[in-house]
């Protein structure tokens, strides 16, 4: 349960910090909810609640296309168009992963820090 | 202790993080910032325009001084209405960058050698060596006079300023969102714009179209040829042929005579590496029909330049309206008004003028140093420029160029030369102060036939026959140029620098240059062919006039009355092939012996070709396989290290009926001596079998003419080939229906000039949007390939054209 609420956060809260920030807002992101949501599998809150953020909107963009530019640029690369959605939403999502399991990370060094003196 | 986990993992998010901002060098390709560009909240998916996308209904613009509306019709062809002229260019600046902003940017960076500067220096340095190409023919040094020309007018100094103000308007408003696709793509960002970018792109449209010249090919075909044969080879005049402008003897005017030193002729072997000169098959129709031969009483114009086909699409359809001016065509993104139009009165369109405007000048230096070389027998200064190219992820590229009396010294061992005593020193027509914008203005404006020849008065190079009609009822021709007063072969060979009276010593005026109106056949038509009779004064000379096109459009135009606008559109797509009508009866001629079944059945389907290279033809691929064998075999003396240049294919066919044993039809790999008879059977041995191995690759039986030529209109930058679109479509160079493999009609156009109201048709193949990811990027290649036109709305009222708007903005003045 914890998980989930942490990845719907990751996708909502990036999803709003994008129409006004640069793409890497994503890992602010992802990394404030590692922090503050900390779950038992915060990489894949991120890779999951970036990845499919992007992986949506990318498919609706595409869904209302007047002309098949994810096909061009799919050729560019030399990929297919099902693989370069793919590839867009592992490059959000591990921006994401990695993110979030640093925010995560920084609490767990803060809670041994101060409870479990050496 | 510090937590190593959180350390670690933050360092991998940041390198991430990095890695994925920032564009990287893979080998020979560029990885664009892959976060940033594949976001699908700002990278490349944010190009795509969805189905029934319009823009916004207000822009606030600064600098307008009032309210200009912007109409766009189903085309998404811009009407522009603005209450004065300042406004209307200012417009027309920012409605173009809208939709054309990158290709504007990289045709600028092009002509000023500047490419190298985003591309890096490409493969084998292919990218620098193009941004050198630029820089050592002047391009710039050519612009930077053009420049000074518009400034010094008062009102193209107004143009060209209102329309850059317009373009950095448009610049203002992007982020990295609403960035153009190529700008992601590539990563790099658009520079803001000045009237110098206006005076480049002139200058690159001048260097594809009055760049070609073939002084040092005749050179070396006088050394290893000898005149004689030179004068065989190279007519400056083939005879049979049908000039723009038959007036024999009409010329009533007291030409400008030069003393006529006799020029001395050139003994030397040229082996530089030269540029490839400008694709032969860039060309064009227009003609236009006195109201005597159409169905309506009115005349009609039409216009198709034929250039290399790229996307984004080479021409900007627009209407512009303010008071004083109505009118409506074709623009270059990047330059103001209108290039090939109509307004409510006239009607006008080019083709290529070809004259020979190059010369290239033996420079002798005093020594090594380069500081002085002779002329008129003292030893002058040069001037040394230093060209900075600047090369992504390298250390900037620096040049020097050496000016003369001349213009630079493009080639020496330096640059593809030879060694330290080939020196040439380039002499253009486009290098010179010139003011095309103000003929431009002037042309937009015309009522008739005073005014326009008033407007073409100013208009220097790139060399265009401009063919006019008007309501009124007049039909007209000018071949207008800055043409260089030519003593006979001059020009035609490599000059001695040393002498200042090897240079031009005149300039043919403007009212001595070809023109007539009216004539009494009822038509006028220019298809780049030999501009006049014999009976004109001056000496004419170019690398080539083409032969077929022309005969073709005067043939039917001669044969036809009651002309409509669907048989001008049947024209514009006409795919009689006079070519091979001409030259297949003389390959027969020497095909007389018994042939082996497989040469037999690929005859029988030549024989019985109608000559028209439609799309489903088979005897045009056959012909064309052909004639691809023959020509290098029968011209195989001209593989030399000396750059040479084969005859034209007019002259080839003409050597071959009339000369069969020239000594050119010799093979030389071989020990045996061919005349025009072995050569015609050995190329079709071979085109038989380049006719077997095509139907082997592609598994058919079948080849149909659309897939044996297999045209691709590639992006203008063509690493990026998907961003390209292949075409099946008939016609060939050499043919009314001009598309060979990667040229063709980039505009077609046809006027009805009634007095009730100028109609006008039009296509080409592209769309508006210069957005590979737009609906509009490639709307109209379909309409194109049926050789299909659309009627345009062209209305001389806001309303009126309202009717018909797609969307409509508004751009509200802001002050400064």
């Amino acid at each position: 349960m914890k998980f989930l609420i942490q990845l719907i956060t990751i996708g909502i809260s990036a999803f709003i910090l994008e129409l006004v920030m640069p793409w890497w807002c994503i890992a602010i992101v992802a990394f404030a909810a590692g922090y503050a949501l900390k779950s038992k599998a915060n990489f894949l809150a991120g890779l999951f609640g970036i990845g499919l953020l992007w992986l949506i909107k990318a498919w609706m963009l595409d869904a209302s296309a007047s002309a098949p530019l994810t096909e061009r640029v799919a050729a560019i690369f030399s990929l297919s168009k099902p693989l370069l959605m793919l590839v867009t939403a592992l490059v959000g999502g591990l921006v994401g992963g990695f993110a979030a399991m640093t925010g995560a990370s920084l609490k767990k060094a803060k809670r041994s820090d101060s409870y479990y003196p050496q | 202790m510090l937590n190593l986990r959180f350390f670690i993992s933050l360092a991998f998010t940041l390198i991430l993080v990095f890695l994925l901002n920032n564009s990287w060098q893979l080998g020979a390709t560029r990885i664009p910032p892959l976060g940033k560009f594949l976001d699908p909240f700002h990278g490349f998916w944010q190009n795509i325009e969805p189905k029934g996308f319009t823009g916004p209904k207000e822009l606030q613009i600064t600098g307008l001084t009032d309210k200009v509306t912007v109409v766009y019709d189903s085309l998404l062809i811009p009407h522009i209405f603005a209450n004065n002229d300042d406004d209307l260019y200012l417009a027309q600046g920012f409605v173009t960058a809208q939709h054309r902003l990158w290709q504007m940017e990289f045709q600028t960076y092009a002509a000023g050698g500047r490419l190298s500067e985003f591309l890096g220096e490409g493969p084998e340095g292919r990218i620098l060596d193009i941004d050198r190409s630029q820089r050592r023919l002047g391009l710039g040094y050519g612009a930077v006079h053009a420049l000074e020309s518009m400034q010094k007018n008062e009102t193209v100094r107004m143009i060209a300023e209102k329309y850059t103000e317009g373009i950095n308007q448009y610049i203002a408003t992007l982020d990295y969102k609403t960035l153009p696709l190529e700008y992601k793509l590539l990563d790099y960002a658009p520079e803001g714009w000045t009237p110098m970018k206006c005076a480049l792109l002139l200058k690159r449209m001048a260097l594809t179209l009055n760049i070609g010249d073939k002084d040092m090919e005749m050179t070396n075909a006088l050394k290893l040829f000898g005149k004689e044969t030179l004068d065989l080879l190279y007519p400056d005049r083939e005879p049979g042929i049908d000039p723009i402008v038959d007036n024999a003897g009409g010329w009533k005017f007291d030409p400008v005579r030069l003393d006529s030193i006799p020029l001395a002729l050139p003994d030397e072997l040229i082996a530089i590496k030269k540029l490839p000169n400008p694709d032969p098959n860039v060309g064009s129709n227009n003609w236009a029909v006195a109201g005597s031969k159409t169905a309506t009483g009115s005349p009609i114009l039409c216009g198709d330049p034929h250039l290399n086909l790229t996307l984004p699409s080479i021409w900007y359809v627009i209407h512009l309206n303010a008071p004083g001016v109505n009118v409506m065509g074709a623009s270059l993104p990047g330059a103001p008004a209108v290039t090939i139009g109509y307004n409510d009165s006239i009607a006008w369109s080019v083709t290529n003028a070809q004259r020979d405007l190059v010369d290239w000048f033996k420079i002798t230096y005093q020594d090594s140093n380069k500081n002085k070389y002779k002329l008129d027998g003292q030893w002058v200064d040069t001037k040394k420029v230093v060209e900075e190219i600047k090369v992504r992820g390298k250390e900037t590229f620096y040049d020097t160029v050496i000016y003369t009396h001349w213009g630079p010294v493009t080639y020496d061992e330096t640059y593809r030369g030879e060694n330290e005593l080939k020196n040439y020193a380039f002499r253009w027509i486009s290098h010179d102060h010139s003011e095309e914008l103000l003929a431009l203005h002037k042309l937009n404006r015309a009522q008739n036939h005073v005014q326009y020849m008033d407007a073409l008065n100013y208009y220097g190079s790139p060399a265009q026959n401009f063919v006019f009609a008007s309501v009124s009822g007049d039909i007209a021709m000018r071949v207008q140029g800055k043409y260089p007063v030519r003593r006979k072969d001059e020009g035609k060979f490599v000059l001695d620098g040393s002498k200042s009276s090897n240079g031009w010593q005149a300039y043919i005026p403007n009212d001595q240059n070809i023109a007539y109106k009216n004539p009494a056949r009822g038509f006028v038509s220019s298809a780049n062919q030999f501009p006049a009779d014999s009976t004109y004064p001056y000496y004419v000379t170019s690398t080539s006039y083409e032969s077929y096109r022309n005969r073709r459009i005067n043939n039917v135009l001669r044969e036809s009355s009651n002309i409509t606008v669907e048989d001008m559109a049947k024209l514009q797509g006409d795919n009689f092939n006079m070519k091979a009508n001409e030259c297949i009866p003389v390959l027969l001629f020497y095909l007389y012996e018994e042939l082996p079944d497989s040469s037999r059945n690929f005859l029988e389907v030549v024989k019985t070709w109608d000559n028209f290279n439609t799309e489903d033809s088979e005897g045009a691929s056959y012909f064309e396989a052909w004639w691809t064998e023959l020509m290098p075999m029968i011209w195989d003396e001209m593989n030399t290290n000396a750059v040479l240049e084969w005859p034209t294919s007019y002259n080839t066919i003409k050597l071959l009926k009339e000369n069969p044993n020239l000594s050119f039809f010799d093979i030389q790999s071989t020990p045996e001596k061919e005349t025009a008879k072995e050569i015609v059977q050995k190329s079709l041995a071979r085109a038989v079998r380049k006719i077997s191995k095509w139907k082997k690759d592609h598994q058919t039986e079948n080849v149909p003419w659309a897939e044996y030529k297999d045209s691709f209109i590639g992006h203008l930058l063509p690493p990026l080939r998907p961003l390209g679109i292949a075409v099946k479509h008939g016609g060939n160079g050499s043919i009314v229906n001009a598309h060979s493999r990667s040229n063709g009609p980039s505009w077609r156009m046809i006027v009805s000039l009634e007095k009730t109201g100028v109609k006008t048709w039009a296509v080409y193949p592209g769309g508006q949007s210069g957005n590979p990811g737009s609906y509009y990027y490639s709307n109209m290649i379909d309409r194109w390939v049926a050789d299909k036109h659309y009627q345009m709305i062209f209305k001389s009222t806001q309303a009126e054209t309202e009717k018909a708007a797609l969307y409509s903005t508004s751009l509200n003045p802001v002050s400064k």
